[in-house]
């Protein structure tokens, strides 16, 4: 009785033990990776000749002689050629416990925290267009049977992690790509994945089982990084932990202002193959509370929505060729701000195709969307509409090395909003001639390594 | 809806704990939604990066194939081939070059035929050591139509090894010209 006590207990042991037992503790390495990308473009775009319009001063600060302070009336021209240079460079962590447990972290840098400056050097005052700023950060502790967690500023399962159909495999990405380098708001970027930010989060994913794996994340709030965001020494809108702020039915539907609190992310994707033909599809949603209301003397109120996302897409793999689209529907206005009661939902599609043979890859993808705006009105009631499509192809030279060509247009348009568009030959202080509709064409090409 | 979900989130990673369809999901599987995005692709993710600090594991196991000429082989592929050529001219009864062993069937020299030989062989290991390959080597010979065992000097084996390891320099310094 005691042997075959003892055989079961170790049989058990070795079940619950077999995955790990065999693993040897490997130290930590630290690798360093990224990439460097260089593209020549050719840019039309409307809106890029205002004649006599209100523009920001340039301020260069007390050095600088030419220092303009506040708004004036100027008019600028834009040309077609330009270069475009970024990279990133990316520091992984990797290392696997006695147990079997893997465990790491990222920090990705990236060069390019800002998007508009002048020369760098040429004011003291401007920030450079090549600073250097911190993507993704995080730490992860895998195990192979029960998932992963992942600590820090990292996407997640709805914001970029496990999103199924965008097909973007060619060119720098087509419609979701690096044309935004050479654009100029506001028809610079789409609702993508990526726009939902970084923010800190705590995110578990799971194994994968019968094909089928899922995620999810929780935020306390749009903030990343250390520090707690506030600008002052009081609580005020910039702060990370901000949950209620005056005029921010205003200020709370800007990309840039936190608007989310509480920030639920979930996905779910099956992929597999069926007949040879690889599969998957996957949905996936976010939900959170949003930043209220107060008054200057103390009342709450929520005046915005909270924000409540789904997105469903699919994806078919068949010898080098891959189809794939979705859908996603929520709440929300482009680049996932915040909307008020009342307001036109986002209605989006996405889709594309491309044909791998060898080192060349062509394809073309589109998103098309319906979004509430700038601003919600009776001039407007139709909302704000946003398209691109793009074609493009691309070369591997060597692993890593990759030459490529891609076209995409995007166009945005919201009747009767002529906010949008800087407007030309305008008297100051008119507002008669209505531009509501931006247009804009990029092709490039050039060199991508990634390292 | 939502407590479905909820059970199905808190019963998958019980599942998964004992399933063979069960695998963990690689760093590299996710963030494919701008698959063509360079910082998805980074080659320092998926392990063929620069290693500035630490033992690179990949760089190891990448020599280590190299040196046993593929995936197929588990021992060291010179000593393999060796061993192989070596033994060759007796009949092979069985090769696993994942346990590292050749086993000949007994073959009779053409001027002897009254005993016969058949040889063992054990490759150890991936490295090209002088103790990775161990040879053993029977004998029997035939007294009045019965095929009786008999004693191999122990030089013999150790001869086989010495021409084994002789025949797996060649190799290695061929290849090496390569």
């Amino acid at each position: 009785m005691r042997k075959i006590l003892l055989g079961t207990t170790a049989a058990v042991g070795a079940a619950l033990l077999a995955p790990m037992a065999a693993e040897a503790q490997e130290a930590p390495t630290v690798r360093v990776g990224g990439y460097f990308r260089a593209y020549y473009g050719y840019t039309q775009q409307n809106g890029q000749a205002p004649t006599n319009v209100s523009m920001g001063g340039l301020s260069g600060g007390p050095n600088d002689s030419n220092a303009q302070l506040g708004n004036t009336f100027a008019s600028a021209r834009n040309g077609h050629n330009d270069f475009s240079t970024d990279a990133e460079v990316h520091v992984f962590v990797n290392g696997k416990t006695a147990n079997g447990l893997t465990y790491g972290a990222v920090i990705e840098i990236e060069f390019d925290s800002s998007e508009g400056t002048v020369r760098s050097d040429a004011r003291r005052a401007f920030s450079r267009k090549t600073g250097a700023a911190i993507d993704e950060m995080y730490a992860f502790i895998a195990s192979p049977t029960l998932g992963q967690i992942r600590f820090g500023d990292e996407d997640g399962p709805f914001g970029g992690l496990m999103n199924v159909g965008w097909v973007s495999n060619f060119g720098t990405g087509g419609a979701y790509g690096d044309f935004e380098s050479f654009i100029v708001r506001p028809t610079r970027t789409g609702t993508t994945p990526g726009s939902v930010g970084d923010n800190t989060k705590i995110i578990y994913l799971s194994p994968q089982f019968f094909g089928f794996d899922f995620g999810l994340s929780y935020a306390a709030n749009e903030g990343e990084g250390e520090d707690t965001g506030c600008l002052n020494s009081f609580a005020s809108l910039n702060c990370d932990r901000v949950y209620a702020a005056t005029g921010i039915a205003g200020n709370g539907r800007s990309h840039d202002q936190p608007g989310r609190m509480n920030e639920i992310q979930w996905a779910a994707r099956w992929r597999g193959s069926v007949a040879g033909v690889g599969l998957a599809v996957g949905a996936s949603g976010m939900f959170s509370q949003v930043v209220r209301d107060i008054s200057a003397t103390g009342v709450i109120t929520r005046n915005l929505r909270n924000p409540e996302l789904y997105q469903v897409g699919a994806q078919a793999t068949y010898m080098g060729f891959t189809v794939g689209g979705g859908y996603m529907w929520g709440n929300t206005n482009y680049y996932y701000i915040p909307t008020l009661r009342g307001d036109k939902d986002m209605s989006m599609f996405f889709g594309g195709a491309s044909y791998t043979a060898g080192p060349f890859t062509v394809g073309a993808n589109f998103y098309s969307g319906q979004y509430a705006g700038t601003a919600f009105t009776p001039a407007n009631a139709n909302g704000q509409r946003r398209w691109a499509y793009s074609i493009g192809a691309t070369y591997r030279l060597a692993p890593g090395l990759d030459l490529l060509a891609e076209f995409v247009r995007q166009e945005m348009k919201e009747p009767g909003v002529s906010a949008l568009i800087p407007t030309g030959n305008l008297a100051p202080g008119s507002s008669g001639d209505v531009r509501d509709r931006g247009k804009a064409s990029v092709f490039l090409t050039g060199i991508r390594l990634a390292f | 809806m939502k407590p479905f979900f909820l059970a199905a989130c808190a019963a998958l990673p019980l599942l998964a704990a004992c399933g063979d369809n069960v695998r963990g999901v690689q760093n590299d599987e996710y963030g494919d939604w701008r698959g063509s995005s360079p910082r998805q692709r980074s080659l320092g993710a998926t392990g063929s990066g620069l290693v500035v600090f630490g033992v690179d594991k990949e760089r190891e196991a990448r020599e280590a194939a190299a040196a046993t000429g593929g995936a197929g082989l588990a021992v060291n592929a010179y000593l393999w081939r060796a061993t192989l050529d070596t033994l060759s001219f007796m009949p092979l009864a069985s090769a696993d070059p994942f346990g590292g062993t050749i086993i000949t069937d007994w073959y009779t020299p053409p001027g002897a035929q009254n005993e016969r030989f058949r040889a063992q062989a054990y490759v150890m290991g991936r490295q090209l050591r002088s103790d990775g390959v161990r040879v053993q080597v029977f004998r029997q010979v035939n007294e009045r139509g019965q095929w009786v065992d008999s004693p191999v000097s122990p030089a013999t084996n150790s001869e086989f090894e010495d021409k084994v390891l002789a025949r797996a320099r060649e190799l290695r310094s061929q290849s090496a010209q390569r």
